[in-house]
C-alpha cells in the first residue's frame, strides 16, 4: 500500500514535471526585442510577457546578447528564461525605472500578485546600479528630485534607486541558475511570497551603497541552497515589514557568502518575526560585521531557529543575538530557542573585508576587537539559547590604554543598553570581555565550545551580566599567558553551573 | 510700527545667521564618489578651491572610502569627515605634493582658519604606497629618499589657526603629522595608529606659536612626539601611549 502511493506520487511529480518542459517557449527575439544593449526594450519585453501570459503560459527565452530594460512585470505562468550568454541590462536612466507603491520601491523586475513565475537559466541580470544611482543623486543636485530626497547620507535613498528584482505576494516561484550583478540598491527582495524555490544562483552585488544578496521578507515555505553571494551590504537576509506577518518554514542549504556587513541576517527591519528557519552548511568568509545577526528590535518572534555548520573566515565577528525596541510600537520582541552548532570561526585582527569596494563602514570606535554578544533588554531577555561544538578564534590584545572596560559594577552598569539603536555587533563601542558577552538573557547552554586569543587580552573570554540559568560545559579557553586568569565573569546572574 | 519692527528683526537675525552660521556642502555636490576605487583628488581640491572661494565653509564627507591624492587645504574650510567616512591616500606615488619639506595627503601653506573634524578616518595605505615608492627610487625615476617620498596624513606650514579634532589617523606611508611654523595649532581627541611602515613618527612640530594637543592616542612604529624646538605655547595633556604613557612637551 505504501509501496504503491509512493509510485502514484512519483508518476504525480514527473507528470508535473512534464507539464512544465511541454509549457510554450517564446523568443523575446520575435517580438522585436533588440540584443545589442543600446536599444531600449522595456516595452518591447513587457508585451512579450503579456502576450505568453495571455496565452496559457510557458517560457520567454532570452538568446545570447545583451538586452537593454527599464522596469517591466512577470506575470502568472511565465518565466524568464536567460540562455548563457544572455544578459538582462539595467538601463542607467533612473527615470527609465517605475517606483511600486504596494513595494514602496524601484526595481527592474517586478512580479505582483502573480504566481507559478519565474527566472532561470545560466544569464546575467546586470543593474548597472553605480552608473544609475550616481544619475539619480545627480538630478537630485540639479533640482529635479521628485519625492523630495534629502539624500542623508550623501546619497539617494534606498527605495529611489532600483534594485534588480522586487516580488510582492507571489506564489510559485523558482529562482534558478542565474547570476544577478550590481543592483543600485538592494539586489532581489521577496516579499509576502509563498513558495520561493531558490537554486544554484550566483550574485555579485558590490557596485553601490545597500547592495544586498538576497532579501526576503515576510515569506512561507522557502528554500534557498547551493548559491553564493558576495555583497556590499547583508548577504542573506531574512526581513519582517509587517508586524501581521513573518518569514515562516525556510531553509537555507549550502550556500556560500562574503559581505562588508553581515553574513546571514534576520532584521533589520524586524516587525512580525522569524520562525521555524534552518540554515545549513554555511560558508561566510572576508565579511566586515558578523557571520551571524539575529536582530529583533521592532518589536519581531524571533523563534525555533537552527543553524547547524557554519564556517567563518576572515570575519569580524561570529554571532550577534539582539533584542532591542526601535520601531516596536508596543509590540512585545521575543527572542528564543536558537541552535547554533558545528561552528569554526577565524575573526582577524584587520578589517575583515579591505580592498572590496563599498567597504563596511569603520565606525564605533576607539575599541578593541569586539566579542560575540548576545544581548536582550533588561525586559525582555532572550531564552533558551544552545552553542555546540564551537570554536572561534580571535586575535585577542585588547589594550586597555586603547580602550577599556572593565569589570567593577560601575563599568559594567556603564554599558548602554542601546534599545533603539540600529543593531551592529559594534553598537557598544568596547565590551570587557575578549570571546562572548552575555546581558539579560534566560537560559544559555554552551557545550564543547572553545575560545582562543591569539595575543593576551586585558578581558575574560566570557562576561555574563543578568543571566538567570546557565550551562557551560567542556569549555575550553586558549589565551597565552593566561594562568590562573578567571575566564568566564558573572555579575548579577544565577543558577550558572559549569562542568 | 510693529510691522517695522519685525522687519527690522527679521534683517538683523538673518544678518546674524549668515555671520555665524557656516555654509555646508555635501561632497557629492562636486561630484565625489564614495566608492573607494574613484580617484578624487581633482573633485574634492575643486571642492575647497570653490568654498575658500565663497568665503569658507564646511565640506562634509558622510559614510563612504573616498580615494585621494593631496590636497591643499585653503583659508576658511573646513573638511568634516562624518562617523563612516574614510579618507583613503592613493597608492601611487606622484599623486603626492608637499607643503613644506612634507609631502601629505592633506597640505596647507600659509592658510588660515582651517580645520579637519568629525569621527572619520585618514588612512594612508602606508605598506602599499611604500613598496610602489621603493620600487620608484630603486628604478632611479624618483630621486628622493625614501623618507622624503614618503607622503604623511597632515602636513602643515605656516597656517594660522588649526583645528584638528575627533578624527582616526590610520597608517600612513611616512609620518603622521607634521606642522611647521604654524599658530595656534589645537588637536584633540584623534586616535593614531601607524603599525605598516617602520619608523613612522606621530606628530612633529616646529617654529609654532601657540600648539595645543588633547586627549590623543599614539599606537606608533616611530616616536609618538617629536618637537624640533623653537615653538612657544606648548600645551600637552591626555595624551597616551598602548603602554598608558603619557606624552610631555620636552622643555
Amino acid at each position: 500500500m505504501k509501496a504503491s502511493m509512493t509510485k502514484l506520487f512519483s508518476l504525480a511529480v514527473a507528470l508535473l514535471a512534464t507539464i512544465q518542459l511541454s509549457a510554450k517557449d517564446y523568443d523575446v527575439q520575435d517580438f522585436g526585442a533588440v540584443a545589442d544593449g543600446i536599444a531600449l526594450n522595456t516595452n518591447t519585453i513587457q508585451y512579450a510577457i503579456d502576450f505568453v501570459h495571455n496565452n496559457g503560459g510557458g517560457r520567454l527565452v532570452f538568446h545570447a546578447g545583451t538586452y537593454l530594460t527599464g522596469s517591466i512585470y512577470i506575470k502568472s505562468n511565465v518565466t524568464l528564461h536567460l540562455e548563457r550568454g544572455a544578459t538582462l541590462l539595467g538601463s542607467t536612466n533612473p527615470l527609465d525605472y517605475n517606483f511600486e507603491k504596494r513595494c514602496g520601491w524601484h526595481s527592474m523586475i517586478f512580479a505582483i500578485d502573480q504566481e507559478n513565475i519565474g527566472i532561470t537559466g545560466q544569464g546575467v541580470i546586470d543593474g548597472q546600479g553605480f552608473t544609475t544611482a550616481i544619475n539619480r543623486l545627480n538630478l537630485i543636485h540639479r533640482g529635479f528630485n521628485p519625492g523630495n530626497d534629502v539624500i542623508p547620507y550623501d546619497r539617494p535613498r534606498e527605495w529611489n534607486r532600483p534594485q534588480n528584482i522586487y516580488f510582492r505576494e507571489c506564489k510559485n516561484i523558482t529562482i534558478k541558475d542565474i547570476t544577478l550583478r550590481d543592483p543600485a540598491s538592494w539586489n532581489q527582495t521577496y516579499d509576502q511570497c509563498v513558495n520561493l524555490y531558490v537554486d544554484n544562483i550566483y550574485v555579485d552585488s558590490k557596485s553601490y551603497w545597500n547592495n544586498d544578496g538576497i532579501d526576503i521578507v515576510d515569506c512561507k515555505d522557502v528554500i534557498v541552497k547551493n548559491s553564493f553571494f558576495d555583497a556590499a551590504d547583508d548577504v542573506l537576509c531574512l526581513k519582517s515589514h509587517s508586524a501581521e506577518h513573518m518569514c515562516e518554514n525556510v531553509v537555507i542549504d549550502n550556500c556560500v557568502g562574503r559581505s562588508s556587513a553581515n553574513g546571514l541576517k534576520f532584521g533589520t527591519v524586524s516587525r512580525g518575526g522569524f520562525k521555524n528557519i534552518t540554515v545549513t552548511n554555511m560558508t561566510i568568509y572576508d565579511t566586515y560585521r558578523s557571520a551571524i545577526t539575529f536582530a529583533a528590535v521592532d518589536g519581531a518572534h524571533i523563534e525555533n531557529i537552527l543553524v547547524d555548520g557554519v564556517r567563518s573566515i576572515n570575519t569580524g565577528n561570529v554571532i550577534y543575538l539582539r533584542i532591542g525596541n526601535r520601531w516596536s510600537k508596543g509590540k512585545e520582541p521575543i527572542m528564543k530557542d536558537i541552535t547554533i552548532k558545528n561552528v569554526y570561526a577565524e575573526v582577524p585582527f584587520h578589517k575583515a573585508d579591505a580592498g572590496y569596494s563599498y567597504e563596511g563602514p569603520i565606525e564605533d570606535l576607539p575599541r578593541n576587537i569586539s566579542p560575540a554578544s548576545i544581548v536582550g533588554l533588561p525586559e525582555y531577555k532572550i531564552e533558551n539559547v544552545t552553542l555546540e561544538n564551537v570554536e572561534i578564534v580571535y586575535p585577542g590584545a585588547g589594550n586597555p590604554y586603547y580602550a577599556k572596560v572593565g569589570l567593577t559594577p560601575e563599568e559594567l552598569d556603564g554599558i548602554p543598553e542601546q534599545a533603539d539603536r540600529y543593531p551592529e555587533f559594534s553598537q557598544f563601542k568596547e565590551l570587557p570581555a575578549w570571546g562572548m558577552y552575555i546581558r539579560h538573557a534566560n537560559g544559555i547552554h554552551f557545550k564543547n565550545v572553545t575560545f582562543k586569543a591569539l595575543a593576551s587580552d586585558y578581558r575574560p573570554a566570557i562576561v555574563l551580566d543578568d543571566v538567570n540559568g546557565g550551562t557551560f560545559e567542556g569549555m575550553q579557553y586558549i589565551e597565552p599567558n593566561s594562568e590562573g586568569k578567571n575566564q568566564l565573569f558573572d555579575y548579577k546572574s544565577q543558577n550558572i553551573e559549569i562542568k | 510700527m510693529n510691522k517695522l519692527k519685525l522687519i527690522a528683526l527679521a534683517l538683523v537675525s538673518v544678518c546674524t545667521l549668515s555671520l555665524s552660521a557656516q555654509v555646508t556642502y555635501k561632497a557629492s555636490y562636486f561630484g565625489v564618489k564614495s566608492d573607494g576605487s574613484t580617484l578624487n583628488t581633482r573633485s574634492i581640491q575643486k571642492a575647497i578651491d570653490h568654498i575658500s572661494e565663497q568665503g569658507g565653509g564646511t565640506l562634509e564627507f558622510y559614510v563612504g572610502r573616498y580615494l585621494t591624492g593631496t590636497l591643499n587645504l585653503k583659508s576658511n574650510v573646513t573638511i568634516q569627515l562624518h562617523e563612516g567616512a574614510v579618507l583613503v591616500g592613493v597608492t601611487s606615488p606622484y599623486d603626492y605634493f608637499a607643503a613644506g619639506d612634507t609631502k601629505a595627503i592633506i597640505c596647507a601653506e600659509g592658510q588660515e582658519n582651517i580645520a579637519v573634524t568629525g569621527k572619520g578616518v585618514i588612512q594612508g595605505q602606508g605598506t602599499l604606497l611604500q613598496g610602489k615608492v621603493q620600487t620608484q627610487i630603486d628604478k632611479g625615476n624618483l630621486k628622493e629618499s625614501l623618507a622624503q617620498a614618503s607622503p604623511a596624513l597632515i602636513s602643515l606650514k605656516n597656517c594660522t589657526n588649526v583645528k584638528i579634532e575627533g578624527i582616526n589617523l590610520q597608517n600612513p606611508c611616512g609620518n603622521v603629522m607634521v606642522y611647521s611654523d604654524c599658530k595656534d595649532v589645537t588637536l584633540n581627541n584623534l586616535a593614531v595608529t601607524s603599525r605598516q611602515t617602520a619608523n613612522s613618527q606621530g606628530v612633529l612640530f616646529s617654529g609654532c606659536t601657540g600648539f595645543t594637543m588633547t586627549d590623543c592616542y599614539f599606537d606608533t612604529t616611530g616616536t609618538a612626539l617629536v618637537s624640533g624646538g623653537n615653538s612657544t605655547g606648548v600645551t600637552i595633556s591626555g595624551c597616551k601611549t598602548p603602554d598608558g604613557k603619557q606624552l610631555k612637551a620636552k622643555k
